[in-house]
């Protein structure tokens, strides 16, 4: 079946909360390897389509499939990175990352290794024996990345990660995130209202409509990843591409 | 005394706490000595010590007072509260997470739990003492009545209180029901169950007397209760003075346990 390789597949996807209809319908696949950027106003309904590829929501009409397989319910092949920090307080920073192995019956230290190594990717090694209250803000979000790495998704999802941070820890952690998520080869959908950030890290920006939400914009930026280095944000290629975003936001 | 020990907060604290309780006990004394108002209403600081030391000792053949020593007053009422304790939780959390779990049993149940935690344990007494006798099974049982339904209720709303994208957090990492709930849900009801348990610790003291008005020696509100005969204010000076005190030291055991346990509380 061609639509088994498909990491996402929406196909006349919309959703309402009781009488108001908050998204679609729309249509949307994503190729593997892929970094979607999705950008839009609030209130437009990225989050509900995140809940929809997450199995946290159910649409009220047309299909949702990740990896050919339709969506029916949260599961592990899609890994989501929250708004606001999520790890348990009751667990250790090493417990939070190794929960999605230990769900899946991983052995202590097998599950440890694992955590260890993702730690240590997002650069949180020196971390692993701390609780999440004693983590600043972006290393919680961080060690939420590294959490959900540690699941081995086939999809991850990110729900706006940095939306809560400062300007310049944001800046660093769009930079990590993009070092991690290419050395990982995953599939991201990443959900942002900075038209910035889409277009730092998306191969490829959406931009969707106010409610309820459409797809009105959908290109790849003309910069291969090895090139979102921090001087790629004053090339003119790129401030081009950005405005043109912001544009389709106005409309 | 150094500076450094009068401006150190916990020091100052204490020196408060210290000065009040002397301008108190020093006005107690004044007052019974003065005879501002006869022994039988304010009993003297002295004889409240007199009956302090009477109360572990024998005389005239008959140990401490009503024939017990004071701690072991003390402890049958300790015991019999932590039983009901025991009960309390053993019934109040599971009743608590079905409560906030399953829709249709909290439609049903809820309004009855709220009914026993509104009645005055006094009301049901004699019901209990008819079914359980007038021995300690009744006891627990009025203690354990007392004590379930704070617990059950901060049990309910610990988990009404979670935050969705925990429980969220937790599927999209593979959790089953069973999963969230033991990773998840339990963990983040600790700390409105401790809440849950000092209330039900408090409520529990405050039933002691009630709970010892039948058969209740050997029990501190017992001994309590039975002073009301003889017109011994000191002993019920005494009494009052000891269950505050095994009720605050009870208190802070059980916040000792908590901060141990739940050593996130206020930091998220």
């Amino acid at each position: 079946m061609a639509s088994a390789a498909e990491p996402v597949l929406l196909r006349g996807v919309a959703h309402s909360y009781a009488a108001v209809q908050a998204l679609g319908p729309l249509d949307l696949e994503v190729a593997a390897g892929e970094l979607v950027a999705l950008v839009g106003p609030s209130g437009c309904g990225k989050t509900t389509l995140l809940g929809l590829l997450a199995g946290f929501l159910t649409p009220t009409a047309g299909e949702v499939l990740v990896g050919g397989a339709r969506v029916r319910a949260p599961g592990p092949e899609r890994g989501v990175v929250f708004q606001q920090p999520n790890l348990y307080p009751w667990m250790s920073v090493r417990e939070n990352v190794a929960l999605g192995p230990r769900l899946g019956g991983a052995r202590k230290a097998a599950r440890h290794a694992i955590a260890d190594e993702q730690l240590a990717r997002v650069g949180l090694a020196d971390f692993a024996a701390a609780k999440p209250y004693e983590l600043s803000g972006g290393m919680q979000q961080r060690a939420q990345i590294a959490r959900v790495l540690a699941n081995d998704p086939t999809i991850m999802l990110l729900d706006e990660p940095f939306g809560a941070l400062d300007a310049l820890t944001r800046e660093r952690l769009q930079a990590e995130l993009h070092r991690v998520w290419l050395g990982s080869g995953k599939t991201a959908l990443f959900i942002t209202h900075s038209v910035e950030e889409a277009v730092f890290l998306g191969t490829r920006v959406l931009v969707m409509s106010p409610r309820p939400g459409r797809i009105v914009f959908d290109e790849r930026p003309p910069f291969a990843p090895e090139e979102r280095t921090a001087a790629l944000r004053a090339d003119p290629a790129f401030v081009a591409f950005r405005e043109r975003v912001r544009a389709a936001i106005r409309e | 005394m150094s500076a450094a020990v009068l401006s150190s907060p916990r020091a100052r604290r204490v020196g408060l706490r210290a000065l009040s309780l002397a301008v108190f006990l020093g006005a107690w004394w004044l007052v019974a000595e003065l005879n501002v108002w006869s022994d039988l209403f304010v009993p003297d600081p002295t004889a409240v010590l007199d009956r302090l030391i009477d109360g572990e000792r024998t005389h005239d053949g008959i140990r401490g007072l009503s024939g017990y020593y004071l701690h072991e007053h003390l402890w049958h009422s300790l015991w019999r509260i932590l039983r009901g304790l025991f009960w309390a939780i053993l019934v109040g959390v599971p009743l608590g997470l079905l409560l906030a779990t399953v829709g249709p049993f909290r439609v049903i149940v809820e309004p009855y739990v709220t009914f026993v935690r509104a009645l005055p344990p006094l009301a049901y007494f004699s019901l209990l003492i008819i079914w359980f006798g007038i021995e300690d099974a009744s006891k627990v049982w009025l203690l354990f009545l007392a004590a379930f339904p704070p617990i059950t209720l901060s049990v309910l709303h610990g988990v009404r209180g979670i935050p969705r994208r925990q429980v969220d957090g937790a599927l999209a990492l593979g959790a089953s029901r069973w999963q969230v709930t033991r990773f998840v849900v339990l963990p983040s009801v600790l700390p409105e169950l401790f809440t849950g348990v000092r209330l039900a610790i408090g409520f529990a003291w405050t039933t002691i007397v009630a709970a010892e008005t039948v058969d209740g020696i050997p029990g501190i509100g017992g001994l309590a209760w039975e002073t009301k005969k003889f017109q011994q204010t000191d002993v019920a000076v005494l009494c009052i003075v000891l269950i505050g005190l095994s009720a605050i030291v009870l208190d802070q055991l059980v916040r000792a346990l908590e901060a141990r346990v739940v050593p996130w509380r206020g930091k998220t």
